[in-house]
């Protein structure tokens, strides 16, 4: 193996390792979300610190295989592919410490009906799958998978068009909840931003390996 | 404009002609000496021929075996005089390019191989035939190891020359001592030059006369002491061509034969240990 | 911390009356690479040279200062151990044509009239060429002449040559500056290997080179060393202007 594919390998592993962390962090957020756990969400807030470390791990790596490795052709477009997915994953990551701050100031658990008539849990859920989809089209280098992230991201665009209809029902209904039902709703102004960093991160994906500019085309 | 072109083109293919022509008509006279020498010699020479030593005037037959033995024997001592002196003199100038004393003796050199050669035997007579007190084959071997040494000098120098210095400098970087890196690295390299300068001395001396007259004399019979005179076959050739005797011509007429074959044989050898033994680089 | 291997203390070298290589400290850590660049004439490869005294070869050269292996004075030393433990690979590859491959690589010990019983040679023969992936390639035709090989493989005999004496440091003229694409990442994939048991100095022309293989870079300018470092550093943020402008092209 050459030295740059050496190189490309062991930052292809820092890459998946930083996706790993971040789900983690998302699943851990939602975790404390559901289960009312301020310790998780500390831990979630603490590990905020680990997610920009790896960050920069991960930007010096591919700056010093810019000046020194002078990559081409694929080796290029994945390093710079990288380099994006690298900015994104961190803020997914950033989002996840939002949550889990919300889930520090809450101070009751949320109601089981809320968290049902929002579907907040659904998006969590959904949001969480859509990272793992590009998780897995960026290890086994599955553009078809990657292109399926773009219609999984519809669902969760819908959720949030019709949160403030949702959220509006809700009150009507549970007047008293309101402080609550606020959270949620930011929850789910979130959780979209997380779809679309998983649409960004999949449009890199396509481009390192199809070499297609996908970004601005689209319509959803 | 037809005419002017074809008239030009025809000078050209005119000029191409002539080029071809005399350059066809120098290899003229090789193959008429070939011709002249191998008809009037070939018969003469036989077994006999070669192993027996000349009769006295008057008998008829008689052989060479004496020149042929001295031819060797003086050419053999005065290859051992020259080839280590030449070669040892051919590194020094090719490793010392800028030093004076190569510029000196690389002059010497120069004007040494435009020395007549009886002004060498005039020399090599006065040097060690007079002091040594009489005639002997081991003076007429050093005039002609004194004609042998530029010869010897400048292809060995010219050799080594070609070699690159980058195979100089990967021996010294091994750790070579200077005398390994001449003798195992620079001297193999190029011993298909230096060989072809040796033997082509040796072809060029084989058939010198004049320095042999003073020095090695003759000898009409056979005789292996190299402190002694000693025919050999350029002596004998000139000895007998000059005789009065349709019987000594003859003779000559066989020793010319064989001396143009040992030196054709020399310098075929030339072309071929060049070819063979050149070292890819 | 890792050990320094090589150290050039005040060293200056000469041809002539022209000074050439400036009053250079640097020291070079043990089983690293270390790529030296410059533009040409700046002093890099008579540097080079001057560490296993190469450079004294050359009629009218001269130098002062120290260099130190192992903290022993190699100007102190006989020219001949310094050799044996510094090895040296030139610009153009220079297998000895009157020698077989197997030969070539025992060079060292052969002409240098070191005896050694057919196993041991053997031994050598098959390690060193292994070390310089030219072994499966050549073991059918150990013994046909080092000179039928193709440039690249005739470039790492000459380094198989010098693996073979067992050296501490290994030195490289612009290894590859003779060599095409293939032959060139070839040779640069053996850097990686090599550094594993030996320490590589490595002068270049070629600024890529320099990046891609070497662990720090020396940057060499008008005889003087004006930057030393990490290659890393030394490739995306240069303390000194004139590297900057060195390695980014804008030099004038």
């Amino acid at each position: 193996m050459t030295q740059i594919e050496t190189e490309l390998q062991l930052l292809k592993k820092e890459v998946i390792n930083m996706w790993d962390l971040v789900r983690s962090q998302l699943l851990k957020a939602k975790s404390s979300m559901l289960n009312f756990d301020k310790d998780l969400a500390r831990e979630v807030v603490l590990k905020e610190r680990r997610v920009n470390g790896a960050e920069l791990k991960i930007d010096r790596d591919c700056e010093n295989i810019f000046a020194l490795l002078t990559p081409v052709a694929v080796d290029l477009r994945f390093v710079l592919a990288v380099l994006k997915i690298n900015s994104n994953l961190e803020r997914i990551g950033d989002i996840a410490e939002g949550i889990a701050k919300y889930m520090l100031d809450v101070d009751a658990p949320f109601k089981k009906e809320l968290l049902e008539q929002t579907f907040v849990t659904k998006m969590f859920d959904e949001s969480i799958n859509i990272l793992e989809d590009t998780l897995h089209a960026f290890e086994s280098e599955d553009t078809i998978l990657a292109r399926s992230v773009f219609k999984k991201d519809e669902f969760l665009d819908d959720i949030n068009i019709r949160a403030n209809e949702l959220i509006e029902e809700y009150l009507n209904k549970n007047p008293a909840d309101l402080n609550q039902a606020l959270y949620i709703l930011s929850v789910i102004r979130k959780l979209e931003r997380v779809g679309d960093q998983s649409k960004n991160i999949s449009e890199e994906i396509i481009f390192y390996l199809e070499a297609k500019v996908l970004k601005h085309k689209h319509s959803h | 404009m037809g005419a002017n072109v074809k008239y030009r083109i025809g000078k050209s293919r005119a000029f191409q002609g002539l080029v071809i022509v005399l350059a066809f008509s120098c290899i003229i006279p090789l193959f008429a000496i070939l011709f002249f020498i191998i008809k009037a010699g070939i018969t003469k020479i036989n077994w006999h021929f070669l192993i027996s030593i000349p009769k006295p005037v008057g008998e008829t037959g008689g052989g060479i075996a004496n020149a042929l033995l001295g031819t060797c024997i003086i050419i053999v001592v005065a290859a051992i005089i020259a080839i280590p002196v030449g070669i040892m003199c051919g590194i020094y100038l090719s490793e010392n390019k800028k030093s004076k004393l190569a510029y000196w003796s690389r002059l010497c050199v120069d004007i040494l191989q435009g020395v007549p050669s009886i002004v060498m035997g005039i020399v090599a007579y006065f040097w060690l035939v007079k002091p040594l007190g009489g005639f002997s084959a081991l003076s007429g071997s050093v005039a002609l190891a004194i004609m042998m040494l530029p010869i010897v000098i400048r292809s060995t120098e010219e050799t080594l020359k070609l070699l690159p210095d980058s195979l100089k400098e990967a021996a010294f970087a091994l750790g070579m001592p200077f005398h390994r890196v001449i003798l195992k690295v620079i001297v193999p390299c190029g011993i298909s030059g230096i060989l072809s300068g040796v033997i082509l001395s040796v072809a060029r001396v084989a058939g010198e006369t004049a320095p042999l007259l003073f020095t090695a004399f003759g000898n009409p019979y056979l005789s292996a002491n190299v402190l002694k005179p000693m025919h050999s076959l350029p002596l004998l050739i000139f000895n007998y061509a000059t005789s009065p005797y349709n019987d000594w011509h003859d003779l000559a007429w066989g020793a010319s034969l064989i001396l143009l074959v040992f030196v054709l044989l020399l310098n075929i050898s030339t072309k071929l240990i060049t070819k063979r033994w050149k070292v890819q680089l | 911390m890792e050990s320094t291997i090589v150290k050039a203390v005040d060293y200056n070298a000469y041809f002539g009356d022209n000074h050439v290589v400036k009053n250079v400290n640097i020291s070079i850590p043990k089983n690293h690479v270390i790529a030296v660049m410059g533009p040409s004439g700046c002093g890099k490869t008579t540097f080079l040279r001057g560490i296993n005294r190469m450079h004294e070869l050359i009629p009218n050269a001269t130098a002062s200062g120290k260099i130190l292996l192992n903290n022993e004075d190699v100007m102190q030393m006989h020219p001949i151990f310094v050799r044996l433990k510094i090895g040296m690979v030139f610009q153009r590859p220079n297998p000895f044509p009157n020698l077989s491959i197997y030969d070539n690589v025992i060079a060292g010990y052969k002409l240098n009239g070191i005896k050694l019983p057919k196993t041991e040679k053997d031994k050598i023969v098959e390690e060193s060429l292994t070390k310089v992936a030219l072994w499966k390639e050549v073991k059918d035709s150990l013994m046909k002449k080092g000179t039928f090989l193709s440039g690249g493989q005739q470039q790492r005999l000459c380094i198989a040559r010098a693996v073979a004496m067992q050296p501490e440091v290994l030195l490289f003229d612009e290894p590859t500056s003779a060599l095409d694409p293939i032959s060139t990442s070839t040779v640069e994939e053996l850097f990686h290997e090599l550094k594993k048991n030996y320490t590589l100095i490595i002068v270049t022309h070629n600024m890529q080179q320099a990046a891609r293989v070497s662990d720090r870079t020396a940057f060499f300018y008008m005889g003087e060393l004006v930057e030393y470092d990490d290659t890393k550093k030394m490739f995306t943020n240069p303390k000194d202007n004139r590297t900057q402008n060195y390695i980014t092209g804008r030099f004038s």
